[in-house]
């Protein structure tokens, strides 16, 4: 397969899956069903280590992960391909629903069921709360509660903004590191 | 200028969106309900609900929804390409890291204090979230409890948790409860 083909069925695979799964993991999965299994193009194990990668960097899994396949695939210009193919479809279907959107939303009716669906985000985000707290509090230690209400003190309760708060974990990653070689070394 | 100003809030909350898709939600929340008062809670909640309904990753649909009502289709564009920047130069970054030196425990160290200020982030919504649902986005006070928001938020919750349901199911039957009493009531 020719590179130009290799950019085309990577463009189509990004796009496809972009316009009809709303999760990056089923976005990721189908890319490596098909680069993987299929076309064979880099190995399972190097697939999985760079899906870990795009879900510790900030932002949209799909969209980093589009990223390192493109790049494995193409270098630079497979990663633009596969940021392009993941982003387009989402832009275009969002802009049409937000003016859809801005025609309805003023429709009393509408509001009173836009207004009944703020419970279920309400429930929603509890949810996703519960699980978040049980993959950071695994290891039984008093570190990430400390943490976790640092944060929240931090971010509900002065108008700092949010950056000084990362900072603050990446200084926290640091000595935690610093400690933990110090106790290996001892 | 007003694109460059979106390209840069959604900067800087894709250099912040750690720990998934509901802890993005939280940043972009963060930004653009409270420090820029670009959109109202019930705006907010509507982005929520939308973009559950919606394929494609939550940081892209909220960007194409904040940029598309303030500036149109070039303010959508804007706040995408803001939004992936900093995320795909940390995905970058990351590769070259990994290819480099395989594992590294400080950066995972770094991580996991991130996902801690994600969980703070996501606990700051949901209280704010929640407030402005049960009290309808007024003051608080026992007058202004909105009773069947609130119940319904509360039985949304244990059905989330009990039955793993889809959440657009939750939140589409959470509108339409709403909507029948709103017009049952008059």
């Amino acid at each position: 397969m020719s590179k130009a083909q290799k950019l085309w069925l990577l463009f189509t695979t990004a796009f496809t899956s972009s316009a009809t799964a709303n999760s990056g993991y089923a976005i990721l999965s189908v890319m490596k069903n098909l680069f993987v299994y299929k076309h064979k193009w880099f190995t399972e194990e190097e697939m999985n280590d760079y899906i870990g990668l795009a879900q510790s960097a900030p932002g949209a899994m799909a969209v980093n992960g589009a990223v390192v396949v493109g790049y494995q695939i193409a270098g630079i210009i497979g990663a633009v391909v596969g940021i392009l193919g993941i982003i387009i479809p989402p832009i275009i279907i969002m802009a049409l629903v937000t003016i859809f959107y801005q025609y309805i939303v003023t429709n009393v009716y509408v509001r009173m069921f836009m207004e009944g669906m703020q419970a279920g985000v309400c429930a929603l985000l509890l949810d996703v709360i519960i699980g978040l707290f049980t993959s950071v509090t695994k290891e039984k230690t008093i570190y990430p509660y400390i943490l976790v209400i640092a944060g929240f003190i931090f971010v509900k309760f002065t108008d700092f903004s949010v950056f000084y708060l990362a900072l603050g974990c990446i200084v926290a990653g640091i000595i935690k590191t610093l400690i933990m070689n110090r106790k290996a070394g001892a | 200028m007003l694109l460059l100003e979106i390209a840069f809030v959604f900067m800087k909350i894709g250099a912040l969106a750690f720990g998934g898709a509901y802890a993005s939600i939280a940043v972009v929340e963060k930004q653009v309900v409270e420090i820029s008062q670009w959109m109202s809670y019930a705006e907010f909640s509507d982005l929520i609900a939308i973009d559950e309904i919606t394929p494609g990753p939550i940081i892209i649909n909220a960007a194409t929804f904040v940029g598309m009502r303030m500036a149109g289709l070039p303010g959508a564009i804007a706040a995408t390409l803001g939004a992936i920047t900093p995320p795909v130069i940390i995905t970058a970054l990351l590769i070259l890291l990994y290819r480099k030196y395989k594992e590294i425990k400080i950066v995972g160290n770094i991580l996991f204090a991130l996902k801690c200020m994600a969980l703070s982030m996501v606990i700051s919504t949901f209280v704010s979230m929640t407030l402005s649902t049960v009290f309808g986005g007024q003051a608080i006070a026992v007058n202004n409890v909105n009773i069947l928001l609130t119940a319904m938020a509360i039985a949304s919750f244990f059905i989330l948790k009990k039955y793993k349901l889809n959440p657009v199911y939750v939140m589409l039957a959470c509108g339409a409860i709403n909507l029948a009493f709103s017009l049952l009531v008059r």
